[in-house]
């Protein structure tokens, strides 16, 4: 698999959308939780709404992997653009063809594309790890780990983003398409998602029947729904309206949906014309 | 040995059959053309041998033994056009082309140099025109000095010069004892290069075999006198004849390759009383006998 990812490598280092987006990826994650961070300086000086806020301060080593991981999951759409890009280029260039003629097997073709989104998702993980740090540290607590699984759930989400990517891209093979089809395909989810939600909230108050949040066993929104902003007196609203958050359960139809995309992913290029 | 022997290959696409039920086998050594007019399935049939394409029926070996990647890692193959990293210079697509095929990167300059790329090997691909591309392509197959060479229409895009370049290059290559599977719709060029011909027609086998047999050669005699009826009645008795027929006001006659004499012919029309006006002898083309056979 070294063997591979190197020719991964050869194949990255000189393309520039590469450089440009890596580039945007890890200032774009340090940018956006720095602006919240300012934001929310500013809020507890400054604002009446800041005495509500007390002394709630989401990037202290208290809050600040949860709200990292929150806050950073927007920028996962940089990755899965280069992901759809390298992919498709392959198609496009008739690359993946001349791989195969030079010697590759069509199983080594997807599993270094599959290794390849899972790397970028440990990257972006790191990223997300080294950010909080540097953030939380200037806030003067004491370190913590605490809510660290929040990072988990980061990298979780970033594998499922990157997976789904890697999987429309072998299955429309052009770029422009899979790209557009990828945002039509997330906004659906999610208005479908809201729409399950609001449904499953009536469910339990009609039968007494607690499902869940639907919505979140949807394939994308089930990794987004276990990351969210930390309690603050803002989000006090009325809990007992909502469905249990059933965590395992969720975590399991994420990881479920990952396996089901690599699973078609490597059937497509199995078993059709290249 | 055998390097590749095709056993009722078959390929559908919906209800076009690409390929119908097609055998034959390229022994080692040889230089074997794959002719076959446009749409004829030559490209279809070596797709699957690159396992680029899936096939509906039937299967091939490589090297008598049951096909896999590090078969093809062995052979040198330019498959319909050159598929290169656009952004990538000659070098660097040679060199994931090297890795994949697990072989060092020593042999890449010695490619490049061969199909005459030296000058540009460090421009980006996209930057190459088709002539370009193409002799990239063949560097890339050469890369390596497989023991064989599989060149889908390996003189597309080139230039008289690179044309001859190539043949000459081919050929010197077969004279290394390599093999090398060709597949053009340029029946000179598989004329003058290759030893072992299969002929495709619409995804059907017409013939196969060493191509001294299958494009035999026969002698054509061109005459013309001003009675072509009576040239033609008095000819009928000519030994060793194959056939004859009047073509556009002069009889042809076929005679067994390297037969005709004119001087007997003259003599013979003369001794039955017919003066000719025109004798010339025409070695029959390839063309015509591929028109032949696939027509």
């Amino acid at each position: 698999m070294l063997e591979l990812l190197k020719i991964e490598w050869l194949k990255l280092k000189n393309y520039k959308a590469f450089l440009i987006i890596g580039i945007f990826f890890i200032i774009g994650i340090f940018v956006t939780n720095y602006m919240v961070l300012t934001v929310f300086n500013k809020m507890v000086d400054k604002t009446e709404a800041g005495m509500l806020l007390g002394k709630f301060m989401p990037y202290d080593f208290k809050h600040v992997w949860q709200t990292t991981s929150y806050t950073s999951g927007y920028i996962l759409i940089l990755p899965v653009m280069l992901l759809i890009m390298l992919v498709t280029n392959e198609f496009t260039y008739k690359t993946n063809r001349q791989n195969i003629i030079d010697g590759l097997s069509r199983l080594d073709f997807i599993n270094v594309k599959i290794v390849l989104a899972t790397l970028f998702a440990v990257i972006s993980t790191i990223f997300v790890v080294i950010t909080g740090f540097a953030l939380a540290s200037t806030t003067g607590t004491e370190f913590s780990l605490h809510g660290f699984s929040q990072v988990g759930y980061f990298f979780l989400k970033a594998i499922s983003y990157n997976f789904f990517a890697v999987f429309l891209s072998v299955l429309i093979k052009r770029t422009g398409f899979a790209i557009g089809v990828y945002f039509i395909y997330m906004s659906a989810e999610n208005i479908i998602a809201q729409l399950l939600d609001v449904w499953s909230m009536k469910i339990k108050a009609d039968s007494k029947l607690d499902l869940g949040s639907l919505g979140s066993y949807l394939p994308m929104n089930a990794s987004d729904s276990l990351l969210s902003f930390p309690e603050n007196p803002f989000k006090s609203m009325a809990k007992s309206a909502f469905p249990t958050d059933y965590h395992y359960l969720t975590i399991s139809i994420a990881v479920f949906f990952v396996v089901l995309f690599y699973w078609l992913s490597r059937r497509i290029i199995l078993t059709k014309d290249l | 040995m055998n390097i590749l022997t095709i056993d009722n290959l078959s390929k559908n696409y919906g209800k076009i059959q690409a390929l119908q039920q097609v055998s034959f086998t390229v022994p080692k050594g040889t230089v074997y053309g794959i002719l076959g007019p446009n749409g004829s399935g030559k490209t279809t049939m070596l797709g699957i041998v690159m396992d680029v394409l899936k096939s509906s029926g039937g299967g091939f070996k490589l090297f008598d033994e049951m096909p896999n990647d590090s078969h093809r890692k062995r052979m040198g193959t330019l498959l319909e056009t050159p598929n290169f990293y656009h952004y990538l210079s000659a070098v660097q697509n040679l060199k994931i082309a090297a890795k994949i095929k697990q072989r060092g990167e020593d042999d890449i300059d010695r490619v490049i140099e061969v199909v005459g790329l030296a000058q540009r090997k460090n421009s980006p691909f996209s930057s190459y025109s088709l002539g370009m591309k193409q002799r990239l392509a063949i560097g890339s197959a050469l890369l390596g000095n497989p023991e064989v060479l599989v060149l889908d229409e390996p003189t597309n895009g080139l230039d008289p010069v690179g044309i001859a370049e190539i043949r000459s290059l081919i050929m010197s290559l077969a004279s290394q004892g390599k093999t090398i599977i060709m597949a053009s719709h340029m029946l000179d060029e598989v004329e003058k290069v290759c030893t072992h011909v299969a002929i495709l027609k619409y995804g059907k086998l017409i013939a196969s075999g060493d191509v001294n047999e299958i494009l035999v050669n026969e002698d054509v005699v061109e005459l013309a006198a001003s009675n072509l009826d009576a040239l033609k009645n008095m000819l009928t008795s000519f030994p060793n004849i194959l056939s004859l027929q009047i073509k556009d006001k002069v009889v042809q006659m076929n005679l067994p390759q390297g037969t005709a004499n004119m001087e007997s012919i003259n003599k013979f029309c003369f001794d039955n009383n017919i003066v000719l006006t025109h004798l010339q002898l025409k070695k029959k083309s390839l063309e015509t006998k591929f028109l032949e056979l696939t027509n």
